[in-house]
């Protein structure tokens, strides 16, 4: 992924991708990107899967956990890992920043944790 | 995320390529039954094997995670074309390490035993050859649990949640729907299972990795005077879900005989077989 043009990649800007997909690397437009992901995938699972409790999705925040807040399963995590991939490119990799995670941990991830790690991710500086 | 299309069934299918481009191998990793799917991989031991420059296949077996769900036709056999179907559409050419978890691991090795050229090494995981013993053993297990859920569903995952965790609970969820809509819990035990001599047969290089605390360990000896090139593991202080709990420890003795495999010399004879 290109940076801005005239922008040097090293600064840590706020702004990252080529000027036709402008993403802003800050956590709240991270965090609506993440919940409009979120959404989609919770949108598609089978009714018949979904708890009896009701979701209100809409409050999709940063201390919104993935298992106990939004009753995703690990499949949906899969998902979502495909999701960032499109949206983010190869800065970002889910599967790899899970990979050092205890399975507890990630039962216990935040959304929050996925926003300031995807930010981090889109704000080092460009190697190669 | 890709959805392929064997031509009698659609299967979700995650591919991590490996680190640098160019594979020194390609790995097949095969799920366990019921509340298992392809993430069981995809956040452990995908990362790592294509770090180590592995191309990496995943799959959800039929009726599990993302892949699609037929009302019928779960028997070993069916699993095994599904893998057939799925490395020709792949194209996938060159043999395979295979490496399964549980019943994934079950499957992995009636393939080395229907396809031994498209088989490199094969790791099993916490799983046995589909024997006599192994259908008879597992057709009591999942006939006891889909009936104490079709008993009272709501109270066994209730149970669950509270001693188990809410993810596994949505896990048993799954399951219990799989196991109602589908004719899994009569077909997987009714599976044609291996002879003596078709597990003599597997001579790829054969890793079996236990959990110390599992009964499955029992097996070891036996099957040691059975196969060729039998290397095993014992993980102490892990059970049947060694590869949830111990990703690291279980990734490393896999990845070492995949490297080993991938690295030999064509003229090699097969090395010894390890001892437990």
């Amino acid at each position: 992924m290109t940076t801005f043009e005239g922008q040097p990649a090293s600064r840590g800007d706020r702004f990252s991708g080529n000027a036709d997909e402008l993403i802003l690397a800050d956590e709240s437009s991270v965090l609506a990107d993440i919940a409009g992901m979120l959404r989609s995938i919770l949108d598609e699972i089978d009714d018949g899967d979904r708890n009896e409790y009701g979701l209100d999705v809409a409050q999709i925040e940063m201390d919104t956990r993935f298992h106990r807040d939004l009753e995703m399963e690990s499949i949906d995590l899969v998902t979502l890992a495909g999701l960032l991939k499109d949206r983010y490119g190869g800065r970002v990799n889910f599967a790899e920043f899970l990979a050092g995670m205890d399975f507890e941990d990630i039962i216990e991830l935040s959304v929050g944790t996925l926003v300031e790690y995807v930010v981090r991710s889109l704000r080092a500086p460009e190697v190669g | 995320m890709g959805m392929i299309d064997t031509g009698d069934i659609r299967l979700h299918v995650q591919r991590v390529p490996p680190a640098g481009g160019r594979p020194v191998a390609t790995a097949v990793l095969v799920h366990g039954m019921l509340t298992d799917s392809l993430a069981s991989y995809y956040f452990t031991l995908a990362p790592s094997f294509a770090q180590a420059g592995i191309d990496v296949i995943m799959y959800d077996l039929r009726g599990h995670g993302r892949s699609e769900r037929p009302d019928s036709g779960y028997t070993l056999d069916y699993n095994l074309n599904d893998l057939d179907a799925l490395l020709g559409r792949l194209n996938v050419t060159g043999p395979v390490h295979l490496v399964g978890n549980s019943y994934g691991g079950t499957v992995a090795f009636s393939y080395a035993v229907r396809r031994p050229e498209r088989v490199a090494s094969l790791s099993v995981i916490e799983s046995s050859p589909a024997t006599p013993a192994w259908a008879a053993n597992l057709g009591v297990g999942m006939r006891q649990w889909a009936a104490r859920m079709e008993r009272d569903e709501p109270a066994v995952l209730a149970w669950i949640r509270d001693n188990r965790g809410r993810h596994k609970a949505r896990q048993a969820q799954r399951a219990a729907r799989l196991v109602r809509a589908t004719t899994i819990t009569r077909d997987v035990p009714a599976s044609r299972v291996l002879s003596e001599d078709q597990i003599r047969s597997v001579r790829c290089p054969t890793l079996f990795v236990y959990g110390g605390e599992s009964d499955l360990v029992e097996q070891s000896p036996w099957l040691e005077t059975l196969l060729p090139d039998y290397r095993s593991v014992v993980v102490p202080g892990h059970e049947h879900s060694v590869l949830i709990e111990a990703p690291h420890e279980v990734g490393r003795h896999v990845l070492a005989l995949i490297h080993e495999v991938a690295t030999a010399e064509p003229q090699d004879p097969p090395s010894e077989a390890g001892a437990l």
